[in-house]
């Protein structure tokens, strides 16, 4: 069965005691129905402790998931066995039409159900009572049809009002701290993002809410000597981002999208699909990195690096985003890494195209054992299209670097990513990879795919005369 | 004004303080507090194109070069899974397992397996010591290598494991060669090398180690002190120049017992303050510097009628069973179990590693001597199973293991209303020679998932890893 092996199964287990207990479910005696709708769809309902049976969905297509159960791991027991009867083959799912819970799953995975928990959309439909009696009667009156709009666009004029009045208070919250000095900025930047953090937030630009409310871990998590020079770049970036905001009159349609999108702009994925010109890429990808790192907005973020093997036209690197709730508990995404996945990948438009969602899956995802095509550059040329990009959007913050011909280095306890044949870049690995790094300094040359925040390098795989080796 | 103007005009007002600064050396804007956000956001880019500095030096790493085999990737999931929240025994048993077959952990695993190659390394491989010792000062670190043939050339760079090894066998092939060549590198030992090289003298100790012995009494390790103490005891031979033996003697009361034929019997006095508890351990420290011909001839008769004297003593004969043990007297050792079938759990109580020095035929006839399934009483807890594959690193004979999974103690553990944990389970795999696999998994496939889980999966990488080359198993011959 494509998409979902043993193997894949083992690695989306949450811990050992879930794939222990949901081999005890691998039985269709656990299971009062099981059913396929022959299209990548799979469910069934499984007894449990309570008086009704939890309702378990799998997609075959890009490995996603979801059981009623109140269980707190991800996948559950339930969601890992019926995805280990299925890679087992032995159990009969009976072809069946998609009931209504599995196809409301569907759609609300369609409008991007853990992404959309942090994404509100741009031309979302209002979701208060009046507003909706108003949506009920649009078909019938084009009076409230057109009193809809302008509600929309009075709404959407009072939220740029309030950013760029909230833009007005950065300014001056920035200038303040120019004028106070910027070498002790790190020592009260906690309080003091958080409070122009809430102000961006009373003033619906969430994005930039949030890169304060990250800045000052961003900070606190380099070395001190660093840090007022940091502060100076990152407090650089928010005014460059105010400023092209304000003028954005005056910016290339592409940019225009990435600056609203810095600021806290979101766009549907029907949105986005229904665009014109909008930049769609059909190709077989390799999933080349995964990271789950937590908000302070309490949001877990999974990221999904991509890389294109095909040689041409377009973006080879895409990243998929999506949000869960910390309190979930789900630490890890659909994807891992070298899988493959062919699938169409629609891209938000952006003068350096990057963020993408799938529109649609050609062929699910399959283990994948052969190199990477990766471009032939040394670390130095990679770094040099990071700069190449950062010269096109001035407040990229991280960016992928692919390479070839690359090794590890020590100096002291710090190590860096280095060409082999020249010194002309070395790029500190972040720290927290020290150690799972640490065996690749016996490698005399590798070639891989990293992210650059632009202080640190985190490795995410790497193509070695020993094998692959995957960040976890 | 340039990236470098920027630089050196700019930053210094901005880590300063604009406030101060009358707004000449800001960035050009149509009014103050634009220069000053010109200035914040320009000097922020220009800071950005700055490359990271490249360090003036790199360390020179010395990866040592590792003959042994990588484990294949078909391994290196299911060993990550394994070793998640497994017991010391399946490690152990794994470690052996990759030793015998000189094969070594991938090198990226070695951080997801930090706890594995620290405890086992010296049955890893190269690398793994390597990695082991990388944060080491280099001063402290050992240089290391794992040559297939240790000579007295190389011996002293070697892990200490196949040191005391490769000791042992010279000592067993020439053992005033073996004392010279520790005289030689006595300087160089740190204290663990010292007393596990010198407790493998013992083994056909002479009176010509004596000078050796006598030049090291004052030893800074109390550790190798009480060693040599006892080995020059042991050459000693006689009570009154042995004061451990004279102290045995005192608490080891001879009488005659028996109606119609009168037999010679021999009874432990324990000190009053002994505690029950307490016993073992007291019985341990007592003998431990007496030998059995010392004690025969001290109570005046053969070894075999020491063994015959003290049978209604169950202390005394715990007793012979330790000197037994630690003399590679196994003949005494089985007729010791027979009348005491608990002294391998008494012995695993006290936790101690006698057994360092054996090699895998004396290990087998240890085990054999000692483990006797079919007479436990009542049952053998897990801290003893546990005890015993440490001691013996490796699986138990077949005839013996086939004993055990018929055992009572066994079949309880098997027993589904008792809810025991996974370790004995575990253990028992870990024992398991490769041709009883069949019939233990057998046994533990209608337990819990959770019981049995981690005990198949070590029986199925051992299969696995077995299929891997015809080399048979070297540590312990089963």
């Amino acid at each position: 069965m494509a998409g979902v092996s043993l193997e894949k199964i083992e690695a989306m287990a949450p811990d050992q005691s879930s794939l222990v207990a949901a081999r005890k479910l691998v039985k269709p005696s656990s299971w009062s129905s099981l059913a396929s709708d022959k299209a990548g769809l799979v469910w069934g309902e499984c007894q449990g402790s309570g008086a009704s049976p939890y309702r378990v969905i799998i997609s075959e297509l890009d490995g996603g998931y979801k059981c009623t159960c109140p269980s707190r791991k991800f996948p559950c027991k339930h969601s890992l066995a019926l995805m280990w009867m299925r890679a087992e083959g032995k159990s009969s799912f009976q072809p069946a039409a998609t009931p209504e819970w599995v196809k409301d799953w569907l759609r609300r995975r369609r409008t991007g159900s853990g992404a959309a928990n942090s994404e509100k959309d741009e031309t979302a439909q209002p979701k208060n009572l009046a507003q909706a009696s108003l949506l009920q009667a649009e078909e019938v009156d084009p009076k409230a049809e057109a009193r809809a709009a302008a509600a929309r666009d009075r709404a959407r004029r009072e939220r740029e009002d309030a950013i760029h009045a909230g833009l007005d208070d950065l300014d001056t919250w920035l200038i303040d701290q120019a004028e106070a000095g910027l070498a002790g900025f790190a020592n009260h930047a906690g309080k003091s993002c958080r409070s122009i953090a809430q102000r961006l937030v009373d003033a619906k630009a969430p994005g930039l809410a949030s890169r304060l409310d990250g800045l000052p871990n961003r900070i606190y998590s380099l070395p001190e000597p660093v840090r007022p020079i940091a502060a100076i770049e990152q407090l650089g970036q928010l005014h460059l981002i105010a400023e092209a905001y304000r003028r954005q009159e005056s910016l290339s349609i592409e940019m225009r999208a990435d600056v609203r999108r810095e600021v806290g702009w979101t766009q549907s994925r029907e949105s986005l699909l229904s665009e014109d010109g909008t930049l769609c890429v059909s190709a077989s990808w390799r999933v080349v990195g995964t990271v789950s790192e937590v908000q302070p907005d309490k949001l877990r973020r999974l990221e999904t690096w991509l890389w294109r093997e095909e040689v041409a036209e377009g973006p080879r690197t895409a990243l998929l985003l999506d949000f869960v709730p910390v309190a979930s508990g789900q630490t890890k995404g659909a994807y891992r890494s070298g899988e493959r996945i062919t699938a169409t990948l629609v891209f938000y438009p952006s003068p350096r195209p990057l963020r993408a969602l799938v529109k649609e899956i050609i062929i699910p995802t399959q283990e994948c054992s052969t190199d990477l095509p990766l471009p032939d550059d040394d670390p130095a040329r990679a770094y040099a299209c990071y700069e190449d990009a950062m010269a096109t959007i001035p407040w990229i913050s991280m960016w992928p670097l692919r390479f070839r011909e690359a090794r590890v280095r020590r100096n002291g306890e710090k190590l860096f990513l280095c060409s082999i044949n020249n010194d002309a870049v070395a790029l500190p690995v972040t720290a927290n990879q020290t150690n799972a790094v640490a065996p690749l300094l016996a490698i005399e040359k590798f070639d891989g795919f990293g992210l650059w925040d632009g202080y640190t390098f985190r490795l995410c795989f790497a193509q070695t005369p020993l094998g692959r080796w995957v960040s976890e | 004004m340039n990236a470098d103007e920027l630089k050196s005009r700019i930053l210094p007002v901005l880590l300063g303080g604009t406030r101060r600064d009358t707004g000449q050396n800001l960035a050009p804007g149509s009014d103050r507090e634009h220069s000053v956000l010109n200035a914040l956001s320009l000097a922020g880019q220009a800071m950005r194109f700055t490359r990271p500095s490249v360090p003036n030096e790199f360390a020179v790493e010395h990866w040592p070069h590792d003959e042994r085999t990588i484990l294949p990737d078909r391994f290196r999931p299911a060993i990550l899974r394994l070793l998640d929240r497994s017991t010391d025994d399946t490690s152990r048993a794994l470690a052996v397992a990759l030793d015998n077959r000189k094969l070594r952990p991938h090198p990226f695993d070695l951080p997801r397996l930090d706890g594995f190659v620290r405890r086992y390394a010296d049955r890893l491989g190269a690398t793994a010591q390597y990695w082991v010792q990388r944060e080491t000062p280099a001063q402290q670190a050992r240089t290391y290598f794992e040559a297939d043939e240790l000579t007295t050339e190389n011996w002293t760079e070697s892990s200490l494991r196949s040191r005391v090894q490769f000791f042992k066998i010279l000592r067993k092939r020439d053992p005033k060669a073996a004392q010279i060549l520790l005289e030689k590198s006595w300087s160089g030992e740190n204290p663990d090398s010292r007393v596990q090289l010198l407790s493998v003298l013992q083994f056909g100790l002479s009176p010509e180690d004596k000078p050796f012995l006598e030049s090291i009494q004052k030893d800074r390790a109390p550790r190798v002190r009480t060693l040599v103490q006892r080995m020059l005891a042991v050459i000693s031979g006689s009570p009154s120049e042995n004061p451990a033996l004279a102290a045995c003697m005192e608490r080891i009361q001879k009488s005659k017992a028996g109606l119609l034929k009168k037999r010679n019997a021999l009874k432990l006095e324990l000190p009053a303050t002994v505690k029950e508890h307490e016993v073992n351990r007291w019985i341990q420290e007592q003998f431990a510097d007496v030998t059995l011909d010392g004690l025969a001839l001290a109570c005046e008769m053969s070894e075999r009628q020491l063994v015959e004297a003290a049978e209604k003593d169950n202390n005394l004969l715990f007793a012979l069973a330790l000197m037994a043990s630690r003399e590679n007297r196994f003949d005494l050792l089985d007729a010791v179990t027979d009348e005491l079938p608990d002294a391998w759990g008494r012995m695993s109580e006290l936790m101690s590693d006698d057994n360092l020095g054996k090699d895998a035929g004396q290990l087998s006839a240890w085990v054999s001597a000692l483990v006797n399934p079919k007479r436990w009483l009542p049952e053998v807890p897990f801290p003893a199973w546990s005890w015993l594959h440490r001691q013996i690193e490796g699986m138990l004979p077949a005839d013996i293991m086939r004993d055990v999974l018929a055992s009572k103690t066994w079949k309880e553990q098997l027993d589904s209303d008792k809810k025991g944990g996974t370790e004995f389970v575990q253990v028992i795999c870990a024992l398991c020679p490769p041709e009883l696999r069949g019939s233990i998994r057998s046994q533990i496939e209608p337990l819990e998932a959770d019981r049995k889980d981690k005990g198949l999966m070590l029986l199925d990488i051992l299969d696995e890893l077995e299929t891997l080359n015809e080399k048979p198993e070297t540590a312990f011959a089963c």
